[in-house]
């Protein structure tokens, strides 16, 4: 059996979870421009951007000889919840016979246990729960390296060094297994993390930029033109409003000890949209709010074109950014975002945040 | 003490409860006119330019109330009808959008709205609106279950064939019609659309007459209850988050599967995202069962024309092979 994952963000912990469950993992090619052209092609017009790269993202692993997929159905609830249905269809009418296996939040899903007892294979419960366990762990630690890399990124002496930094760090965590391993590879990784020189920038000279909007589009660089390295390279900081290790603690933990991050978005959110709508656009408009309390300059808001819940974020993030006095610049993501048009927006923008930090500061 | 409810988006489902109801408050109601081209331009100006038709068009109807001297516009927040389901996303932001996007917050009246069946009469969601409105609870109370005779009565004449604002005059008038049964060798045609996509006029461009001059019958997702087609999808493993994309499924299924139609057209408006997905369920449904299936996409430019032209060449298609 082989089997797949749909691509977003640091693929290695997918991967590292169905090994370590003894699966025969293969990783699905990063989204090329082929895979959307796949995509495209092959899903209906109005399916939303994600939909679309997914699809060719499938298709690619089926034509690597991929015979099962695991996805999770619940990034919503909005169209994500349905992504599989429609996903199966469309492969099985290309003739492709897979297995698509879909985890749904356990309460609502009927076939949960079946799912899990097929991906738990010959390992006994006490392994599934050490190999979860092992990987929550990894993700909170890449999550933490990843953030740290964006923070240095921009002040770097040397162009491409935090980059190749990054790449080796995520090798180190690669070759870990077990708790050991772990903690020789994030020694490893503060070593190269300290390894990246940079200029030293006085702080009222940083830009601090927050990446907010939809899961996917957020999370995965090769279809948001890289927007934090391009960010980086521009001269700013960059955060996201998602990553891994907090869409877990948002929802697969019971929030019992600590406050997930996107359960303070939310509450930040609910002044502009009084509750959840579906997929991410509370969390989005809260994060918003949380970035300026946390003093950063100008927000990147990333939807994929004509995404429903970031289409009511969109329409109240004019009304926000003038309430709390912080530029927002929102990015509908298609397969026909055009590199230069929207390179010179955000130029633009970024131009626009560095005005107006430096007469606040002058002031 | 006036209220404007929209001739949008729901009106033309729950219209009939929500205009009893305010008027058995005692208050006046007002209904903004036919979506036109003036409603259409203000909506177009205001709302995002990716979101779908039929917000714009709403968008147009509230700035048209704004200006029409009312007290109160009501922007219901349509949360769920259907045990852990819910609506689009884009009802359940509405008074959020309209909130912070258009510029009448003080007159803006809403709660929110949630039952577990298409049934919203339970006066509980209407309560908030107690102490604007200057009412008591037992006001709200009786209100409520007076209108629900009213729209009770307007979804049993939806279900006897009639179009949605048809039975809404028939339902006003006191009148008590007859059933409506396709006549014999009569073509029957499936349309599936949410409702204010089939009932305004200016969306649909009158698709219901034309079919009707063509001499077709016509079913709708509404001339089903709620019942007849709730285990229609009994054996998807999942069906959508949103209540009225699945009446909408389950009726196309049910269509496709029953008999009952001799074609099926799916209305669906630019910018709709549930449909992206009902559409090529639709697509591939007709596939397997080999009953011809058109769609039709509306935006805020189609030309009538265009439009007549289609829904006959698919009528005289279906005439055709009936004939054979
Ligand atoms: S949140 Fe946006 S992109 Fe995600 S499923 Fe909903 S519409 Fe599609
Ligand atoms: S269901 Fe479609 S047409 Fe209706 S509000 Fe949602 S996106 Fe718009």
């Amino acid at each position: 059996m082989k089997i797949s994952f749909p691509y977003m963000g640091t693929v290695l912990v997918y991967k590292k979870l169905l090994q370590l469950l003894g699966h025969e993992v293969i990783i699905p090619p990063r989204p090329t421009k082929r895979t959307i052209d796949l995509g495209v092609k092959y899903s209906p017009e109005f399916a939303c951007f994600p939909f679309k790269v997914i699809m060719g993202t499938y298709i690619e692993a089926c034509e690597m000889g991929v015979d099962t997929i695991v996805s999770s159905g619940g990034f919503g609830p909005c169209r994500a919840g349905f992504y599989g249905e429609i996903h199966r269809r469309i492969l099985k009418s290309l003739g492709y016979d897979i297995d698509l296996i879909i985890l749904d939040q356990p309460l609502q899903d009927k076939n949960f246990l079946k799912k899990v007892k097929f991906l738990k294979g010959n390992n006994s419960w006490l392994d599934v729960i050490k190999a979860v366990k092992f990987t929550y762990r990894l993700i909170q630690e890449i999550d933490r390296f990843e953030k740290e890399i964006y923070r240095l990124m921009p002040y770097e002496t040397e162009p491409g060094q935090a980059k190749k930094a990054w790449n080796s760090i995520q090798a180190e965590f690669d070759q870990a297994i077990d708790q050991a391993g772990l903690e020789r590879a994030k020694e490893r990784s503060l070593d190269i993390l300290k390894s990246i020189k940079v200029h030293e920038i006085p702080e009222k000279d940083k830009i601090r930029i927050g990446i907010v909007g939809e899961i996917y589009v957020v999370m995965e660089p090769s279809i948001n033109m890289d927007m934090e390295e391009l960010l980086c390279k521009l001269g700013c900081e960059v955060e996201r409003s998602q990553y891994l290790s907090e869409w877990v603690d948002h929802n697969l933990l019971p929030n019992i000890f600590k406050k997930s991050r996107d359960a303070m978005f939310i509450e930040k959110g609910k002044p502009y949209i009084g509750r959840a709508i579906g997929g991410h656009a509370q969390q989005s408009v809260g994060a918003i709010v949380d970035f300026k309390d946390r003093n950063f300059d100008g927000i990147i808001h990333l939807m994929p074109f004509a995404c429903l819940p970031e289409l009511i974020s969109q329409s109240i993030i004019p009304r926000i950014s003038k309430e709390h006095n912080i530029p927002v610049l929102t990015l509908a993501i298609d397969e026909q975002t055009g590199q230069t048009n929207a390179l010179t927006r955000i130029e633009a923008f970024i131009d626009l945040v560095r005005n107006k930090k430096a007469s606040v500061n002058i002031a | 003490m006036k209220i404007g409810i929209p001739r949008a988006l729901l009106y033309f489902y729950y219209g009939p409860f929500w205009e009893s109801f305010f008027k058995r408050l005692g208050l006046n109601v007002v209904i903004s006119d036919s979506t036109n081209k003036a409603i259409i331009n203000r909506g177009i100006k205001v709302a995002v330019p990716e979101i779908c038709v039929p917000i714009k068009i709403l968008a147009g109807h509230y700035l048209t109330l704004a200006q029409q001297n009312v007290d109160y516009i009501f922007v219901p927040r349509m949360v769920s009808i259907r045990k852990r389901q819910f609506f689009c996303p884009k009802f359940m932001g509405l008074p959020d959008m309209v909130k912070h996007s258009l510029n009448f917050k003080e007159k803006i009246l809403t709660c929110d709205v949630v039952s577990d069946n298409s049934n919203i009469s339970n006066y509980r969601n209407y309560l908030p609106l107690a102490e604007k409105l200057g009412k008591t609870k037992k006001d709200i109370k009786i209100a409520a279950q007076e209108a629900e005779k009213d729209w009770l009565q307007f979804r049993k004449f939806t279900q006897l064939g009639y179009p949605a604002p048809k039975a809404y005059e028939l339902m006003v008038k006191g009148l008590n019609p007859v059933k409506i049964n396709p006549k014999p060798g009569q073509i029957r045609i499936g349309l599936l659309g949410y409702v204010y996509n089939m009932y305004d006029p200016y969306i649909s461009l009158g698709i219901f007459d034309i079919l009707q001059e063509n001499n077709v019958h016509v079913t709708t997702f509404d001339m089903f209850s709620e019942n007849e087609l709730r285990n229609v999808t009994g054996n998807m493993s999942k069906v959508l988050f949103w209540t009225f994309s699945n009446y909408l499924l389950e009726a196309g299924l049910h269509l496709f599967n029953s008999d009952q139609v001799d074609g099926i057209i799916h209305l669906t408006a630019f910018g709709c995202g549930p449909d992206s997905f009902l559409g090529k369920l639709f697509e591939l449904e007709s596939e397997k069962k080999g009953i011809p299936f058109m769609t039709v996409r509306v935006d805020e430019h189609t030309g009538e024309n265009h439009l007549v032209t289609r829904v006959e060449a698919f009528t005289d298609m279906l005439k055709r092979s009936k004939a054979v």
